[in-house]
């Protein structure tokens, strides 16, 4: 065995102590380290508390951001809200019923209009045309309430409330519902399809198929209507019995002279004599409908227009024939529409009661084209309009010329200049520029 | 003054073939109300009729505008106005609630159900069945706004990848009126389908 030489003996101790302080200095670096994670490990935690204060600091602000955000999120306009949120808020709709009962259904639609008006002795103006609600409660397929109100706001700046229509419809069958109560009159298309706002190309309805016009407003009474097929053509109807209309005179200081057709729906029949009447159509082929209508009965005079104010009484007042004849078309072809129409009412002489005189024939067509230029939201319409009606001062021949911006097909912009051709001096000649907004809902 | 030949043509006019015009509507919606009863709408016929009948009175609505229960009043409410049959009302209501997609379930016995395990259509079959009603059977389209595919500049000048996103999540011309709704409004079209009405249009409208 060989034992460690001498130097060997020596030379550990020596060692020893040269490493003691090395390792000593090694502890303490250790320790100082030790403290700098533990104070980063501090810090690190305090701003992870900060982080996590700002973050629900955010969320509380995003919820309330969220809560007035635009309730659109399909289309273009995606960014006000996202389509989870989108469909969230869907379901809950869908959820929210107004009846508990599912066999009801409640719906509300309508227009509204505003515009500006400057005719050639008018000041030009802003006008409200109308705001017109339309309420739809449905029980199951079978039985439909609907009523539109017509709320307008009057020169003088009162606010009027009309009722233009409110029926009970029963879907008794497949060709046929019964409808009942103030509706529409089916005698041409006009006023029963096309008068609301956002479907009337024009801002304007054409002469004669406004108010006192020769094409009648609407009924009181009951009609029964819907379609069915010809063969390969399709074709509709209505046919209708209702209270008629009433009929207004003026008197001019020595007589009686008819002023006017008052066939707006009546709530009283003062005359117990039914108007009936019927419109049926064809539709030959697609886009194309041609329609003719009539109606008779009898109608009487209630009301006078008196300036002077020496107008005796109205007193044992003779119901009068009254006669309405209409035909319509329509042909629609791509982007293309004509249509036309023609009313003609006629009311018979009284040859007794105080207004008794002569009778009178309003009448009125129109024909109208319009353009919708392609890849484009823009269209163009004219209207050629010819009213004749009994007295002085109201026939009136119109030109009327449109050009539509469809915001979307239930939105429309319309500027639109009309040349009226009438008695010099009076609103019938006056030329007139309209700009128009119409929504339908 | 009224005459006594006068009186009796407004009373023939007026009354008796009025009257007898009601007598026969009545007879003849008593014996459709049989034939009709129960039959149940369909979403291609429901486009066509859209298609054709909406426009003629105002511009086309979007079909995924309303909720289904919105249009279904809705449809009623046209019912009265433009003189659809019952039966017309109905596939107009069944095109309308597919369009909605999801397919939502009908409150009313009338809504229509998707035919389970139907075969799969031909890209032809799918065009004359669903695309017809508002691109027409030339491809220029029937309805303001639908794109003319015959055109060099129509839809086709797309990639597939683009015109297959466009058909399957529908889509909006510019200065359309009216958004073609998902799949044409037939919720049921598989992918495969809709490939084969592709590759149909191509072929029969594309630019050769």
């Amino acid at each position: 065995m060989k034992y460690p030489g001498r130097f060997t003996i020596y030379l550990v101790p020596f060692a020893v102590l040269l490493a003691l302080p090395a390792s000593l200095l090694a502890d303490a670096k250790y320790d100082a380290l030790k403290k700098k994670v533990e104070l980063l490990e501090k810090q690190l935690r305090q701003v992870k508390q900060v982080l996590k204060q700002q973050e629900a600091k955010v969320k509380r602000v995003e919820r309330k951001t969220t809560s007035k955000k635009v309730i659109v999120y399909k289309g273009k306009a995606k960014d006000f809200m996202t389509r989870a949120e989108g469909r969230k808020l869907e379901k809950k709709v869908d959820a929210a019923s107004e009846w508990k009962d599912p066999n009801t259904l409640i719906h509300m639609a309508g227009y509204a209009d505003i515009g500006f008006v400057d005719g050639d002795r008018k000041n030009g103006s802003f006008v409200l045309g109308s705001f017109s609600p339309i309420f739809h409660f449905q029980y199951k397929d079978k039985v439909m309430l609907e009523s539109e109100l017509e709320v307008e706001l009057e020169a003088n700046g009162d606010t009027k409330v009309g009722l233009e229509y409110l029926t009970i419809d029963w879907f008794f069958s497949d060709y046929a519902a019964l409808v009942a109560g103030k509706f529409l009159s089916p005698i041409g298309q006009f006023r029963q399809n096309l008068h609301p706002s956002w479907i009337n190309k024009l801002p304007s309805a054409p002469p004669g198929f406004g108010h006192d016009g020769a094409a009648p407003v609407s009924e009181t009474g009951f009609q029964i209507r819907g379609g069915f097929p010809l063969g390969k053509i399709r074709s509709n109807y209505a046919v209708f019995v209702g209270n008629g209309p009433e009929l207004n005179t003026e008197w001019d200081g020595s007589g009686f002279e008819l002023d006017g057709i008052d066939a707006e729906g009546k709530g009283t029949d003062s005359d117990n004599e039914k108007v009936w009447g019927a419109r049926f159509a064809v539709l030959p082929w697609k886009g194309v409908e041609i329609g003719v209508s009539a109606a008779t009965g009898k109608a009487t005079v209630t009301k006078v227009e008196d300036d002077l104010g020496t107008a005796p009484a109205l007193s044992n007042e003779q119901a009068r024939d009254y006669d309405v004849y209409g035909a319509d078309f329509v042909w629609k072809i791509k982007s293309v529409a004509l249509r036309g129409e023609y009313v003609r009412s006629k009311v018979g002489r009284a040859v007794t009661g105080v207004s008794a005189s002569d009778g009178g024939v309003w009448e009125t067509w129109y024909t109208q084209a319009s353009y919708r230029f392609p890849g484009t939201r823009f269209e163009g319409v004219v209207r050629y309009t010819d009213f004749d009606a009994p007295g002085t001062g109201k026939d009136q021949k119109q030109w009327a010329i449109g050009l539509n911006y469809l915001f979307a097909s239930n939105i429309v912009a319309k500027i639109a200049y009309e040349m009226n051709d009438g008695q010099a001096g009076t609103v019938a000649d006056d030329n007139r520029w309209f700009i128009q907004m119409a929504y339908g809902f | 003054m009224t005459t006594s030949k006068d009186r009796v043509n407004k009373f023939i006019f007026g009354r008796v073939l009025t009257l007898a015009l009601l007598a026969g509507l009545a007879v003849y919606a008593t014996s459709g109300m049989a034939a009709s009863a129960n039959k149940k709408g369909d979403s291609k016929r429901g486009a066509k009729v859209w298609a054709e009948n909406c426009g003629r009175c105002h511009n086309s609505r979007d079909a995924r505008e309303l909720r289904d229960d919105q249009w279904m009043s809705t449809a009623f409410h046209m019912r009265i106005r433009a003189g659809l049959t019952g039966q017309e009302t109905r596939d107009v209501i069944a095109f309308l609630t597919e369009t909605n997609d999801p397919p939502r379930t009908s409150v009313l016995a009338a809504s229509p159900t998707p035919q389970a395990g139907a075969r799969r259509l031909s890209g032809e079959a799918v065009y004359k069945q669903v695309c017809i009603a508002c691109h027409g059977a030339n491809g220029k389209g029937t309805l303001p706004g639908a794109p003319d595919f015959t055109s060099r500049k129509g839809p086709l000048k797309k990639n597939d990848a683009t015109l297959i996103k466009n058909i399957t999540q529908g889509y909006q011309s510019p200065g359309s009126p009216m958004a073609m709704p998902a799949k044409g409004g037939k919720s049921d079209l598989t992918a495969a389908e809709i490939k084969a009405v592709l590759a149909y249009l191509r072929s029969r409208f594309g630019q050769r």
